[in-house]
C-alpha cells in the first residue's frame, strides 16, 4: 500500500489528471473499444453483425430479429400488426408464441387451400427451443413464412 | 409460479454468477491492490506512460477529501466532453442517419444519467443518437461510471481495512480498472453477442423490402459493443429505447440469459473481492448471504402470481418467465435494462423490483452495492453489537456517534429523495402532463411515479414513463435526485470510511460478523430498515395493485 | 469444556444496602410531572417530539374544524382518546427519568454520610502554637488540620497525619469492623472515630469529595452522555427524521391521492413508529448502571469509565485481596541442616517480632502455639530492625545480648512469665555479649547474598512452591536453618468471577510478589492462565502499556503511590479507598471498600449496561413491524378495502390504532424495571450472548408487539 498522503485541498496542478484522464477515458472506453469490436465482428461472425439478415431469392428482405410486418393473410402475422393489447414491448418482436401462430392457421388455410394439419405440422416444426430452459414456445415468423414459400412456392408463386 | 424447470434455470443463473465472482474476485482484488497480474506485460508500460501524462505519481495516497473530489471532478469532465458530443453530433464523423445535435437540455439529463450510472434515458437511441455519439458519449459514459463505482468501493473498503494509511489514488485506480477489468470483460462480452446475433457494424441502417414488398429499415449499429458494458457495468441505458426488449439487442433466450448473467457478473465479483480486499476472506460471507439471501427473496415473491401466457408488454421469446427474472435482476444490481415493458409486469415483480431499488444492495450497482452493504453492516453491528456487552466494532474499529451519524445521513438521503419529489410530483399537479395519467387506477399511477424517483434515486435507470416524462418538471426532479442519489451518499460512505485510516484497531474477541448468524441478523435489519421504511408507499403502489386483483400495470 | 458459568446475579452476590429508601414516591411524582414540560424534554429528541404530536391532536380534540380535510369533527372522542395515551407516554418517559434518578440518589444518599454539617475541632498554627478551635464541617477547605478524638465523625476526606486510630467506616463502605488508621492513611467522610486520636489533613475542597462527585454524576441534566449514549442518540435522530419523512409524505399524498387519512391516525402511526421505548428508556439506563456500580460501593468518576470496563480485553489482577484473602499463614516448620524445629521457630519469632505483615503475625502466634518462644525475647529491645524491604526481600533483626534488658510492655511480659524459666544454656544459645542477626525471606534472596544454605534447601523450595505454598527462609548468622510454609487461603467466590471473565472472553492477568512456582499453582487453581511473578510496582505499568500497544483494553485496580501511573495509564483503572491520594486521583473509579476484587464486577457490570442498552435498542426498532400491521390496513380500511387482506391481526378497524398506540405507551413502564436492573445473562463468549439476546431482544421484539397488541385488541373490542 502506498503510504503519502497529499494535502487535502486540491492545487491547480491537480486539474491536470482529471483534464487529461477524462480525454483518454472517451478516446479509449468511446472510440478504440468500439471500433475493435466492431473489427473482430465483421471478421468472424459478419452475417449476425450485418443484423441476420434473411434472404430470399438473393436479396435481404429484412432480418431474423425483426418484425417482417406481415398482412397479408396468406402468411402468419406478427403480433405487432393485429392490436395494440398484444403488442410487444419493443414494437418488432418477430415471434408470436406458439398458440398464437396456431390461431392463424384456418386464415392461412382459407387464403391459400394448404391442408391446415400440414401447416400446423409447419408451425410445430418451427417451435424454438426455448421451451428447454423454461421459456414459454414461440416462432419466428419470418422463418415460418419463408418455409412456406420454399416448401410451397404454387401457393405463393408471387414471392418464390 | 415457476415450474421446477424454470426455478433450475434461475438457479442455475444465479450460481454461475456467484461461481465465475468466487473464481474472478482473486484477480480483480489483486487490480485493485495494486499488486501484479497476468496483463502487467501488455499493459505494464502503457500504464505507465499514462500516470506521466496524467501526472500523478502513483505511488501517493489521497484522504478521504481529495479521492472524492478527483473522483467526482473526473465524472464532471467527462460529463462535459459527452455533452459535446451529443449536441455537435451533427457535425461529428459516424453520423450516416444524419441526426441532428441533442437539444442542450436532453443532452444535459442523458450525460448527468449516464456518468451517475443511472441511464434513465428520455429518448430512444436509434432515432436520435448517432454512432458516434453511441459510442463516444453513451458507452464512454458508461465505462467510466461503472469504474468510477468500483474505484469508489475500493476507496472505502481501504478505509476499513486495518492498517491502511490513505484511501488509495483515484487516478491509478480508475485507470487500473478500466484497463484491466472493465476493457478485457466487455471485450469478451461483445464478441460473445455478436457470435449470437447481436450486430455491431458501423455500416449505416440498412433498407430492405420486405417479403410483402412493403420498405423496412434494420437499425444495425455498433450495439454489441454497448451492451457489453452496459450490463457489465450495471448500468442499463440501451442502445435501443426499447432496450433489451429490442431483438437486435437481446435476439434470443440464452443472450437473455447471457444478460442476466453479465448484470450479476461484477457486482458479484465485488462481493467476493471485498473480503480479499479488507484483508479477511471471511468478511465476504456476511454481504454475500445478505446480497443474495434477499435476491432470493424478491425473486420468490416475483415468481408468485400465476405467469399468464405472452401478454402485452412482454416478448414472445421471453414470457412472463424470463421477463420477470430480468425484472427481479435489473433492480437487484440497479442495472435498469429492460426486457419487457415494465408495465406489463405483475405486481409482485414489480414490488420485488422496488425492493431491489430501496435496499441497493443486492448485490446492487458496481461498487456501491458494496458500499451501501457496509452502511448497513455498521449500523446493524453497532445495534446488535452493543447486546454482546461491548462497545460494537467492525473490522476492530469502534463504531463512534460520528461514524452513526454519517450512516443515519447516508441513510436518510434515500427516502427524502424519493418520497419528497414523489409528494411534489402530485402536489404540483406535474403528473396530469402524463398522457393519460389521469384514467390509470389511482394504485397503478402512483407505482409510476413512486418507481420513476425510487429508480433515479437508485441509480436504476428502468421506468415506467418513458419518454412520457420528457416534461420540465421530471427532467428537473430527476436530474436533481439522480445527482445526489449518486454523490451524496458516496461523498458521506467515504468519509465515514476515511475517518477509519488510524483508528485503534483491537484484535480482541467481539461480535463475529463473519459469522453465518450475523449474517441472518443482518439479512433481517435491512429488512426492517429499508423495506420498512418504504412499505406504507409500496402499499399505495403494487401492493395494492396486487390485491385489487390487477394482473399487470397497463390500466 | 468448563464448567457452565452462573448467571450474572449469582457471579455478583446479592448486595446487602443499608436501608435504600423506596424510589417510587410522591416526589418522584411530582419531579416526573415537572419533566413533561417541553423545555425540559428538549435534551430528548423522541420524546420531544412526542409531546408536539400530543399538541396537536389536543388542538384536533378541541377544535376539529380547524384541521379540515385531515380531521374529521365526527371523531371528537377519538382524538381525546389519543391525546391522552400519547400523553400517558411522554409521562411513562419522564417517570422512568424520575425513578432512575431517584433509586440513584437515594443509592448515593445512603452510601453519603451526613449532609448536615458537623462540628469539628480544627487545628491551627499561630506562630510556634498550634490551636485547636471549633469550625464547622462545610468551612474547611482542602490542606486544613482537623484533630478527630474518639467519637467525633470524619467531616470530609483526608489524610491521617499523625496517630493511629480505629476508625468505623461501616456507614460509607458496610464493612463492619472498625479500620486502623495510621499516619498516611486516608480516610472517607462519614465516618466515625471509634478509639484514640489523629490529626487528619483534609483532601478536599467542599463538595469536591468523591461523594459529592458521586451525587453530582447521577443527576440526569448534569451527567454527560457517554460516547455509546450518544451513538444511540445519532440512531434515534436517524430515525426520527425519517419517520417524519415517511409520515409528512403520507399525509401529503393521503391529501392528493385523496385518501382521506385521519391526520391523528397517520400521528398514532408515527408516534408508534417512533423508537420511543429506546428514547425514553435510554437516560434511565444509564443512570441505573451507575446506581448499580453505586451499590457496590464503588464510586466512578466518569459514566464513560463504566462503558470501557464493558470493554476491557485483559484485567490485572492483583493476587492478595483478590484471588486469596490477604492473610497468608503457617502451616509448617521445616528445620534443614540439623537444627531442630525448635531452633527455626525460635528464630522466626525473632525475626517477626517487629513485622506487622500478616506473615510475621502469622509466624508469631503459630510459634508461640507451639511453644517456640526464645528467651532471647528480652534482648529485643536492644536489638536493630531490618524492616523488609523490595530489594532485598527480607526483614529480620540483630540482636545483642548481655546488657541489661527493658521489658517491652504488656504482652512482653505474660510471654515472659510463662516462658522465660527455662534455663538456655542446654540448648547451647548465644551468651551475654555477643550478637546474632536472624533474617527471613525470599528463599533466593539468601542464595544472593551468599549466605550458606543446606543441602536439600533448593528441593524443598522448589517442592513448596509447586504445591502452591509459598517457601520462607530462616537464617540465623547468615546461615539458612530452616524453611516456614506459608499458605495463601482463596477467596471464596473469586473463581467463579474469573470463570465469568474468562468465559467473556476477557483474559485475567494475575500480579504477585510470589515467585513463579508458587504464582503459577495459585494462578492454576483459579483457572488463571497468565500471571506475573515476582512483580514490582513499575511492572505494572508495563503490563498496561505492553498490552495497550496490541489495542487491548486495560482494566486494573491499585492501591499505593506506585501505581498511581498504571492506574493513569489503565483504560479502567479502580483505587482503593485505603489507598493513596495520588492512586485514587489517577484512578477513574474508586472502590470505598477497598476490595481489589471489584475489578471484575466493575468489568461485568460495565458490560451489562451496554448489553441493556443494546437490547432495548433492538427490542424498540423490531416493535415497528407488529405497528406497522397493525396500523396501516386499517388506515385506509374506507378508501382502499383491498388492503384489508393485510390487516392479518384481524384487528377492529376502530380499536387497531388505539391497541397499537396503548401498546406503544405501556411497554415502557413494563420495561422500567428491565432498564433499572440490566438484562439478566450468563457470563458468556461473544456469539452467545450475541444469538441470545439477539432471538430475545430482536426477534422477541418482532413478536412480542404482535400479541401484545392483539391483546389489547381484543381487551378493548370487549370493552
Amino acid at each position: 500500500m502506498t503510504t503519502k498522503v497529499e494535502p487535502q485541498r486540491p492545487r491547480p496542478a491537480s486539474y491536470r489528471p482529471i483534464v487529461v484522464l477524462a480525454v483518454l477515458s472517451m478516446l479509449v472506453c468511446g472510440l478504440l473499444f468500439p471500433l475493435v469490436v466492431t473489427g473482430i465482428a465483421q471478421g468472424a461472425f459478419p452475417y449476425q453483425a450485418n443484423g441476420s439478415q434473411a434472404t430470399l431469392n438473393g436479396r435481404s428482405v429484412g432480418s431474423y430479429l425483426i418484425d417482417n410486418n406481415f398482412t397479408l393473410p396468406a402468411f402468419f402475422h406478427g403480433r405487432n400488426e393485429s392490436n395494440p393489447a398484444t403488442a410487444s414491448a419493443s414494437g418488432v418482436d418477430p415471434d408470436v408464441p406458439l398458440s398464437y401462430a396456431l390461431s392463424q392457421v384456418p386464415r392461412i388455410h382459407n387464403a391459400t387451400g394448404l391442408p391446415e394439419a400440414t401447416l400446423i405440422a409447419i408451425v410445430t416444426s418451427h417451435v424454438q427451443w426455448t421451451i428447454w430452459i423454461g421459456g414459454d414456445p414461440y416462432v419466428n415468423v419470418l422463418r415460418l413464412n419463408l418455409a412456406l414459400i420454399g416448401d410451397y412456392p404454387a401457393a405463393y408463386s408471387g414471392y418464390g | 409460479m415457476i415450474d421446477a424447470l424454470q426455478a433450475f434455470v434461475v438457479v442455475a443463473v444465479l450460481g454461475a454468477a456467484l461461481g465465475s465472482g468466487w473464481a474472478l474476485a482473486p484477480y480483480v482484488a489483486r487490480v485493485l491492490a495494486g499488486s501484479p497480474t497476468f496483463l502487467d506485460r501488455l499493459l505494464g508500460p502503457l500504464e505507465k506512460r499514462t500516470y506521466r501524462l496524467i501526472g500523478t505519481d502513483p505511488s501517493s495516497g489521497m484522504g478521504w477529501k481529495q479521492y472524492f473530489f478527483a473522483a467526482l471532478l473526473l465524472n464532471v469532465a467527462q460529463m462535459a466532453i459527452a455533452f459535446l458530443v451529443l449536441v455537435g453530433q451533427g457535425a461529428l464523423p459516424l453520423n450516416p442517419q444524419g441526426f441532428p445535435g441533442m437539444n442542450w437540455e436532453l443532452a444535459f439529463n442523458t450525460v448527468v444519467s449516464f456518468a451517475s450510472n443511472t441511464n434513465l434515458q428520455h429518448y430512444a437511441g436509434e432515432s436520435t443518437l448517432s454512432y458516434f455519439s453511441q459510442m463516444g458519449a453513451i458507452q464512454f459514459l458508461q465505462f467510466t461510471s461503472a469504474a468510477t463505482g468500483v474505484c469508489v468501493m475500493a476507496a472505502m473498503v481501504r478505509g476499513f481495512k486495518r492498517g491502511s494509511a490513505n484511501m488509495g489514488n483515484f487516478y491509478v485506480d480508475f485507470v487500473r480498472v478500466v484497463s484491466r477489468i472493465l476493457l478485457p470483460l466487455c471485450l469478451v462480452a461483445a464478441v460473445v453477442m455478436v457470435a449470437l446475433g447481436v450486430p455491431q457494424t458501423l455500416g449505416g441502417y440498412i433498407t430492405v423490402k420486405t417479403v410483402e414488398g412493403a420498405t423496412q429499415r434494420l437499425l444495425v449499429g455498433p450495439v454489441a459493443s454497448l451492451v457489453s458494458i452496459m450490463q457489465i457495468g450495471t448500468n442499463g441505458g440501451g442502445y435501443f429505447g426499447a432496450n433489451s426488449a429490442y431483438p437486435f439487442q437481446n435476439p434470443t433466450p440464452i443472450t437473455d440469459i447471457l444478460q442476466i448473467y453479465l448484470m450479476l457478473l461484477l457486482p458479484t465479483t465485488l462481493v467476493f473481492a471485498f473480503g480479499e480486499l479488507v484483508g479477511k476472506k471471511r468478511e465476504t460471507l456476511p454481504i454475500l448471504i445478505a446480497s443474495y439471501g434477499l435476491l432470493a427473496i424478491d425473486l420468490m415473491i416475483a415468481f408468485i402470481p400465476s405467469m399468464a401466457a405472452v401478454g402485452p408488454g412482454i416478448e414472445a421469446r421471453f414470457g412472463a418467465f424470463f421477463s420477470t427474472f430480468w425484472t427481479v435482476v435489473t433492480t437487484a444490481v440497479t442495472t435498469g435494462s429492460v426486457n419487457s415493458s415494465l408495465a406489463g409486469n405483475n405486481p409482485l415483480a414489480i414490488l420485488s423490483a422496488f425492493m431491489g431499488m430501496v435496499i441497493q444492495a443486492t448485490p446492487g450497482g458496481e461498487g456501491v452495492g458494496i458500499m451501501y452493504m457496509i452502511m448497513y453492516i455498521v449500523i446493524t453491528v453497532f445495534v446488535v453489537g452493543l447486546m454482546t456487552g461491548r462497545t460494537p466494532e467492525y473490522l476492530g474499529a469502534k463504531i463512534n456517534a460520528r461514524d452513526v451519524k454519517l450512516v443515519m445521513v447516508a441513510f436518510l438521503i434515500h427516502p427524502v429523495i424519493i418520497l419528497v419529489p414523489t409528494v411534489l410530483a402530485y402536489a404540483t399537479k406535474a403528473v396530469n402532463a402524463i398522457p393519460g395519467f389521469s384514467s390509470l387506477p389511482t394504485s397503478v399511477g402512483f407505482t409510476q411515479i413512486l418507481y420513476e424517483f425510487t429508480s433515479s434515486a437508485a441509480n436504476n435507470g428502468s421506468d415506467f414513463l418513458g419518454a412520457a416524462a420528457n416534461t420540465p418538471f421530471f427532467n428537473v426532479a430527476t436530474a436533481v435526485v439522480i445527482f445526489v442519489g449518486r454523490f451524496a451518499p458516496i461523498m458521506v460512505l467515504l468519509a465515514l470510511s476515511g475517518s477509519m485510516i488510524g483508528r485503534r484497531r483491537s484484535e480482541s474477541q467481539t461480535l463475529r460478523t463473519d459469522s453465518g448468524s450475523f449474517s441472518l441478523v443482518l439479512t433481517g435489519s435491512i429488512v426492517l430498515l429499508a423495506v420498512l421504511t418504504f412499505l406504507p408507499f409500496l402499499m399505495l403502489g403494487p401492493i395494492l395493485t396486487y390485491f385489487q386483483g390487477l394482473v399487470n400495470f397497463l390500466g | 469444556m468448563a464448567s457452565r458459568v452462573p448467571r450474572l446475579d449469582s457471579v455478583l452476590g446479592r448486595v446487602r444496602l443499608p436501608r435504600r429508601p423506596s424510589a417510587l414516591t410522591a416526589k418522584t411524582l411530582s419531579d416526573s410531572v415537572a419533566r413533561l414540560s417541553p423545555v425540559a424534554l428538549v435534551a430528548n429528541p423522541v420524546m420531544f417530539v412526542v409531546e408536539l404530536t400530543f399538541f396537536v391532536v389536543a388542538a384536533m380534540a378541541v377544535d376539529p374544524y380547524a384541521f379540515v380535510p385531515a380531521a374529521s369533527p365526527a371523531e371528537r372522542v377519538f382524538y381525546v382518546q389519543v391525546a391522552a395515551i400519547l400523553l400517558v407516554t411522554v409521562w411513562f418517559s419522564t417517570l422512568s427519568d424520575s425513578l432512575a434518578e431517584q433509586q440513584a440518589k437515594n443509592t448515593a444518599s445512603s452510601l453519603r454520610r451526613l449532609e448536615t454539617e458537623v462540628p469539628v475541632k480544627k487545628v491551627v498554627t499561630e506562630g510556634w502554637e498550634r490551636k485547636v478551635v471549633p469550625a464547622t464541617s462545610k468551612s474547611l477547605l482542602k490542606g486544613d488540620l482537623v484533630m478527630l478524638d474518639k467519637g467525633d465523625v470524619v467531616p470530609t476526606d483526608g489524610d491521617v497525619l499523625e496517630g493511629i486510630a480505629m476508625v468505623d467506616e461501616s456507614l460509607v463502605t458496610g464493612e463492619s469492623a472498625p479500620v486502623r488508621k495510621s499516619p498516611g492513611d486516608s480516610l472517607i467522610g462519614g465516618s466515625t472515630v471509634v478509639s484514640d486520636t489523629m490529626t487528619a489533613r483534609i483532601t478536599a475542597n467542599p463538595g469536591e469529595s468523591y461523594l459529592d462527585q458521586m451525587v453530582r454524576l447521577v443527576e440526569s441534566s448534569k451527567r454527560p452522555k457517554t460516547p455509546n449514549e450518544a451513538a444511540i442518540t445519532m440512531v434515534l435522530f436517524g430515525l426520527t427524521g425519517i419517520f417524519t419523512i415517511i409520515i409528512l409524505s403520507m399525509l401529503g399524498l393521503s391529501v392528493e391521492l385523496g385518501l382521506n387519512t385521519d391526520l391523528s391516525v397517520l400521528i398514532a402511526l408515527y408516534v408508534c413508529l417512533l423508537p420511543t421505548t429506546i428514547g425514553a428508556l435510554l437516560p434511565a439506563i444509564g443512570l441505573s448502571g451507575i446506581t448499580r456500580l453505586y451499590e457496590r460501593k464503588v464510586v466512578a468518576k466518569s459514566g464513560r469509565a463504566i462503558e470501557t470496563a464493558g470493554d476491557t480485553d485483559v484485567i490485572l489482577l492483583d493476587k492478595t485481596g483478590t484471588i486469596t484473602v490477604g492473610n497468608r499463614h503457617v502451616v509448617e516448620i521445616i528445620p534443614m541442616g540439623g537444627h531442630t524445629e525448635r531452633d527455626v521457630g525460635e528464630a522466626a519469632f525473632l525475626s517477626s517480632w517487629f513485622d506487622d505483615t500478616p506473615e510475621g503475625r502469622s509466624v508469631i502466634s503459630v510459634a508461640y502455639e507451639r511453644g517456640y518462644v526464645p528467651r532471647e525475647l528480652n534482648s529485643l529491645s536492644l536489638s536493630e530492625v531490618y524492616d523488609f524491604s523490595a530489594n532485598t526481600r527480607t526483614s529480620g533483626v540483630k540482636i545483642h545480648f548481655g546488657s541489661s534488658f527493658v521489658l517491652p510492655k504488656g504482652s512482653m511480659q505474660r510471654v515472659r512469665r510463662k516462658f522465660f524459666v527455662e534455663d538456655a544454656s542446654d540448648r547451647g544459645m548465644h551468651l551475654s555479649g555477643e550478637e546474632s542477626e536472624i533474617v527471613k525471606g525470599a528463599p533466593d534472596s539468601f542464595l544472593k547474598v551468599g549466605f550458606s544454605v543446606p543441602e536439600e534447601f533448593p528441593g524443598l523450595v522448589e517442592k513448596i512452591s509447586s504445591a502452591g505454598d509459598t517457601p520462607m527462609a530462616v537464617a540465623r548468622d547468615h546461615q539458612v536453618i530452616g524453611l516456614i510454609r506459608l499458605r495463601d487461603v482463596l477467596k471464596d467466590g473469586t473463581k467463579e468471577k474469573i470463570d465469568a471473565v474468562k468465559a467473556m472472553g476477557i483474559r485475567p492477568v494475575m500480579i504477585t510478589g510470589d515467585q513463579p512456582l508458587t504464582a503459577k499453582s495459585i494462578a492454576s487453581e483459579v483457572g488463571i492462565d497468565e500471571f506475573i511473578p515476582q512483580a514490582k510496582p513499575e511492572d505494572k505499568f508495563n503490563i498496561v502499556k505492553k498490552e495497550q500497544a496490541q489495542t487491548r483494553v486495560v482494566s486494573m485496580i491499585g492501591d499505593g503511590t506506585n501505581d498511581a501511573p498504571a492506574l493513569a495509564a489503565a483504560d479502567v483503572g479502580l483505587a482503593m479507598n485505603s489507598g493513596t491520594e495520588a492512586a485514587k486521583e489517577a484512578a477513574n473509579m474508586v472502590d470505598l471498600e477497598s476490595n481489589p476484587a471489584k475489578i471484575i464486577d466493575v468489568v461485568l457490570l460495565g458490560k451489562q449496561l451496554l448489553m441493556t442498552r443494546g437490547a432495548v435498542t433492538a427490542f424498540s426498532i423490531s416493535n415497528d413491524v407488529a405497528k406497522y400491521f397493525a396500523i396501516l390496513p386499517v388506515m385506509f380500511a374506507a378508501t382502499l378495502p383491498a388492503l384489508h387482506s393485510l390487516n392479518i391481526l384481524g384487528l377492529g378497524v376502530h380499536t387497531a390504532v388505539l391497541s397499537a398506540l396503548i401498546f406503544n405507551a405501556v411497554i415502557i413502564p413494563l420495561l422500567i424495571p428491565l432498564a433499572m436492573r440490566g438484562v439478566a445473562f450468563r457470563p458468556s463468549d461473544t456469539m452467545t450472548l450475541f444469538l441470545r439476546n439477539v432471538l430475545i431482544y430482536g426477534v422477541g421484539g418482532v413478536i412480542v408487539p404482535f400479541v401484545g397488541i392483539k391483546l389489547i385488541d381484543v381487551l378493548l373490542g370487549a370493552l
